[in-house]
């Protein structure tokens, strides 16, 4: 059934089989990581297949609307030094023909309404997103309520149509230091308004995780029956009470490397005690549980899958931010039911969600195929917990949970700050915590947003790099990605490149030494 | 460690931010969470014993989403319940009318549920007496017509909340010969094939 879901938008599956070498013993891995490591053989990298959908940290998510408009030709170039402000000018020519930009207009448009919501502070966010019905009623707003917003959301409506009627699509509008990003996934209409530096490609990105949290929440089916029925439905209604998701799910955008990477970190947690929790909640099987994950925060435990069912990470994401943003689930057990867009648009699955102990971070969600299971899959959480604590790995796991992250420190590389370094085969990520430079939000935002400008390079839809290294006031950066991994660095910026050259080595070393504690090298299926 | 044994599946429907969550967070925690609301997801299963006479009773109790997302899928919530807390908020009267629907609702699909009306809030008309929107025999005269019970509740001070649920048990034990056993709540045999169920909300 579901395998063909993922056949159809991944055609990245087929070749993933054979890449992934099948039952690599742990002694046989090389001790010393080279350059230009194979897949499936990094540091990080799973025992067997993946625990995930295998995606390239970019394509899947964008593949939809793929016929991006370029970007002008960057500076970067490989190994380079370029300073940190040199970034794209903002030329106008080589975008897409069908890219319409409408200057003047855009501002116009956004400014005139702005005495209605509440002036300076409003339109000083940095970034502001807009969701709409194809009729123009407002259905969700970041900031300021949608109904002091409707008119404006009226004009955004305007414009698609005004281009879609050429059959042209309108992608994004630059102007003033702001972009204006439209994505129109029918029946709705995204649209972003940014000051940052990203470009459009990562903030279309951004918009269609948002249609995807819709999505969650509704599935497809019944947003375009919804519509189909009444084209100018107040969506709000059937959305009540999830503003705070969408919200949320804006900040981790902005503070999340795994969201961007299309990664998941990991608890650090002995090799021994992750899998005494994973054949722990293997044994607990029912018939309809598809997945079985165990989370701490916004770190997974362990995920053990029905064979041959894989997730997204983008679906993962989804159930993180779920859990995360609510205290909902706090209060018993929770049952509801959740689409995995990734997975599938059209259906719901039921998820029972409840934490471990009331006063615990340890979150374990069982998501089933049957809306009637839940006193079974209750049972499965009882069985899970009555296992752990027999074979006291529950202990071990409570001691884990105090030390939830590592210090940069440990890596022995004085001039590095800070890195995140992703396993693409296994589809998880490490990164120490923030040091103290950046650790305020508007710290902790500013250097994402270098990962995100280093990353948009690597991954450039026309001229990808393999390296960069570039020089800032503050902090010197180099990123890296081969095959098997994807690697972000933040140095001092008294470091040099011969420095950061050598430190990756040293790190990806470390990294090697340490895998068993921070990735999930033995992912198992029931 | 054994699963706990169900006696009787009790559910609260009724509109959103009525205080559902409250009243079940009052009787199960004796706790009133002061903060900000935070709307359930789904619905949220707790059981709860109680002595009824010299007999124990669990009260296994569904407390769901008012948000009309949810809508679609509220039988699987209130299938087989036999007692259902029907809410409204005493300020609000749009929430009376939302109750009356659920009213409805029920009697089509649970002819052996057994309904209570329960007013929230009841702290705020103490307060101030104007706020009240729902008038106490309006209610009286109707939970007359469809045989339920009213209460008015409290969830800030507690005020009627153990009486409630205390009467829900007892119904429950004096009636719990007469009716047909307690519906198994798992049917493992059912539904095999269908890995998804359709959503259609309207
Ligand atoms: N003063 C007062 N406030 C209450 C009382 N009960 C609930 N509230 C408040 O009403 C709001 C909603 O309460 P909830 O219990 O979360 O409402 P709910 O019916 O569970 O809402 P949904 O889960 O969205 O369906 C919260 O802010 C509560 O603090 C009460 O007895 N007195
Ligand atoms: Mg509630």
């Amino acid at each position: 059934m579901a395998a063909d879901v993922h056949n159809k938008s991944a055609p990245w599956e087929v070749q993933n089989g054979s890449l992934v070498p099948v039952e690599r013993l742990r002694f046989d891995r090389s001790d010393s990581p080279t350059p230009g490591l194979v897949e499936g053989t990094e540091p990080g990298a799973g025992q067997e297949r993946a625990m995930f959908v295998h995606a390239q940290s970019f394509e899947d998510l964008t593949a939809e609307s793929e016929a991006q408009a370029e970007e002008k030709s960057e500076k970067d170039l490989v190994l380079e030094e370029p300073r940190e402000e040199a970034k794209e000018d903002e030329g106008e020519e080589g975008r897409d023909e069908d890219a319409v930009k409408e200057e003047e207009e855009s501002q116009r448009g956004v400014r005139a309404k702005e005495e209605d919501i509440t002036s300076e502070a409003w339109r000083d966010h940095r970034k502001h997103v807009f969701v709409l019905s194809e009729a123009g009623k407002p259905i969700y707003s970041r900031y300021g309520t949608e109904e002091a917003l409707s008119s404006t959301m009226g004009v955004m409506m305007a414009l698609v149509s005004f281009v879609e009627a050429e059959r042209n699509i309108i992608r994004s509008i630059h102007a003033d230091g702001y972009r204006v990003v439209f994505l129109h996934k029918s029946p709705l209409v995204l649209v972003g308004v940014s000051k940052t530096a990203q470009s459009d490609r990562e903030l279309t990105r951004e918009l269609q995780y948002v249609y995807y949290q819709i999505v969650s929440l509704l599935t497809l089916t019944q947003l375009n029956h919804v519509f189909q029925h009444k084209q100018n439905y107040d969506l709000r209604r059937l959305l009540a009470g999830s503003e705070h998701l969408t919200d949320n799910l804006l900040r981790l955008l902005d503070r999340d490397p795994g969201l961007l990477l299309s990664a998941v970190m990991c608890l650090p947690l002995s090799s021994s005690a992750r899998d005494v929790v994973s054949s722990s909640l293997q044994a607990a099987k029912a018939k309809s549980l598809v997945f079985s994950i165990l989370i701490a925060g916004n770190r997974l435990v362990t995920l053990v899958r029905k064979k041959d069912q894989f997730l997204h990470h983008m679906d993962l994401h989804l159930l993180f931010n779920l859990v995360n943003s609510s205290s909902s689930f706090r209060e018993g057990e929770g049952w509801t039911p959740v689409c995995l867009p990734k997975f599938n648009t059209a259906g719901f699955f039921h998820a029972h969600i409840s934490y471990v102990e009331p006063a615990s971070d340890l979150c374990l969600i069982l998501v089933s195929t049957d809306r009637e299971d839940f006193f079974n899959l209750s049972d499965c959480k009882r069985r899970f917990l009555e296992r752990l604590r027999k074979r006291s790995a529950y202990q071990v796991l409570q001691e884990a949970l105090r030390a939830p992250t590592y210090s940069v420190s440990q890596v022995g590389i004085p001039e590095l700050r800070h890195f995140v370094y992703k396993s693409k085969s296994s589809g998880l990520y490490t990164s120490p915590e923030l040091p103290v430079p950046y650790q305020s939000v508007e710290e902790q935002e500013r250097l994402m947003g270098l990962y995100q400008s280093l990353h948009s390079c690597l991954h450039h839809p026309t001229r990808p790099l393999r390296s960069i290294y570039r020089c800032g006031e503050m902090e010197n950066l180099f990123a890296w990605v081969t095959s098997g991994f994807e690697l972000y660095l933040c140095f001092s910026p008294l470091g040099t490149k011969a420095l950061a050259v050598s430190a990756v080595n040293k790190l990806l070393k470390w990294i090697r030494k340490e895998e068993d504690r921070l990735f999930i090298l033995n992912p198992q299926t029931y | 460690m054994t699963a706990m044994k169900v006696d009787a599946k009790v559910v609260m429907l009724g509109k959103e931010s009525v205080g559902k969550t409250s009243l079940v967070e009052r009787y199960v925690h004796h706790r009133f969470l002061v903060g900000p609301y935070q709307n359930t997801i789904g619905a949220a299963f707790v059981a709860k014993s109680i002595t009824i006479g010299d007999k124990v009773v669990t009260l296994g109790i569904w407390d769901t989403a008012g948000s009309e997302r949810y809508e679609a899928m509220s039988r699987i919530y209130y299938r087989g319940a036999r007692a259902a807390i029907v809410c409204y908020d005493l300020t609000d009267s749009s929430s009376f009318q939302r109750a009356r629907f659920w009213v409805k609702e029920l009697q089509n699909c649970e002819e052996h549920c057994k309904i209570y009306l329960c007013g929230t809030k009841n702290d705020l008309i103490e307060e101030d007496r104007s706020l009240r929107q729902v008038d106490y025999h309006d209610v009286q005269d109707f939970a007359d017509e469809i045989g339920a019970q009213h209460f008015e509740t409290s969830s800030k001070t507690g005020n009627n909340v153990d009486g409630l649920f205390q009467k829900v048990a007892e119904d429950y034990s004096n009636s719990a010969f007469e009716l047909m056993p307690e519906e198994k709540g798992v049917d493992l045999g059912q539904k095999k094939d269908s890995y998804f169920y359709a959503c259609c909300h309207h």
